[in-house]
């Protein structure tokens, strides 16, 4: 049973953007004990992604914690835009 | 419901992705209609009046949404919506692995109810309280906290030492404080800085 966590965040972050097209969510690596998973968007959906005090983003990194915890990950997430 | 109108050259994906750059939301929620074709003098160049619509229905929606990501969590899960009143809408998730959704002093639940709600109100010109519950959970707790203000008030009235209680986050803080607010015995106050605020319970002043 695998997690797709990809398609996870992906789901979570596209009905906030603006501009969908410029969303790139890409697994960056994986061991046995982590997952780190990159996260590129628009410069202007950067500020609704991450949220006031990064309230978004920690949400968005609880959530993604809990789908890993079944398989005994941690996982990383880097939230950041073009440019 | 969110819309705008504008005049566009042309009907094709550059409107389409305009009119959802200016409702500042994903173009997939954009809905556009021509409300009125405009021909120049000559005939030459056609302008159209457009009004672009924000699609979104607060329930569906929501409900596909939060269907999605668990779906994507790989938990079977039934989800319920129910609209109250004041502009507020409840969520009740039922799932076969509860436990992972609520988290640690429900950690991840709050983050559910975090992200639907600004999901939610990112959609929409009203703003909306939103509440997501799993398998009861924030019902229970609710009864708890309330049975935890009701003994320690009866302490602090009878001592007439005030009482701090754990910390808690802003639903559970309201709680207390609800539930205490019309007592003639004891006040209620909130201390220290998030996130590790908490209530004191005080004896009234007589």
């Amino acid at each position: 049973m695998a997690v797709n966590f990809e398609k996870l965040i992906l789901d979570l972050v596209t009905p906030l953007v603006i501009h969908p097209e410029d969303l790139l969510v890409k697994k960056f690596s994986e061991d046995e004990a982590s997952i780190t998973i990159q996260v590129l968007v628009n410069k202007e959906d950067l500020g609704r992604v991450i949220g006031k005090g990064g309230k978004i983003a920690n949400a968005i990194r609880t959530i993604s914690y809990a789908a890993a915890s079944r398989i005994g990950k941690r996982i990383n997430i880097d939230i950041d835009s073009f440019e | 419901m969110k819309s705008i109108q504008f005049e566009a050259k042309a009907m094709n994906e550059t409107t389409l992705k305009y009119a959802a750059g200016e409702l500042r939301v994903n173009k997939d929620f954009v809905d556009l209609r021509v409300v009125e074709e405009k021909k120049s003098i000559l005939g030459l160049n056609k302008t159209y009046i457009v009004e672009a619509t924000v699609k979104f229905d607060v329930i569906k929606d929501s409900i596909m949404y939060l269907k999605a990501i668990l779906a994507d969590m790989e938990i079977d899960a039934l989800v319920e919506a129910k609209p109250g009143e004041n502009k507020q809408v409840s969520f009740y998730i039922d799932a076969n692995e509860n436990p992972i959704l609520i988290g640690k002093n429900g950690k991840t639940l709050d983050a559910l109810q975090v992200l639907l709600k600004n999901y939610i109100n990112l959609f929409t010109d009203e703003y909306y309280m939103v509440l997501v519950d799993v398998g009861g959970y924030k019902a229970q707790r609710k009864k708890q906290l309330e049975i935890l203000a009701t003994k320690t008030a009866k302490d602090v009235a009878s001592s007439r030492v005030e009482a701090r209680l754990g910390k808690m986050n802003a639903y559970e803080r309201r709680v207390i404080h609800t539930k205490l607010a019309d007592w003639r015995d004891v006040t209620t106050e909130s201390e220290g800085e998030e996130p590790n605020r908490y209530v004191v319970i005080k004896p009234r002043q007589r």
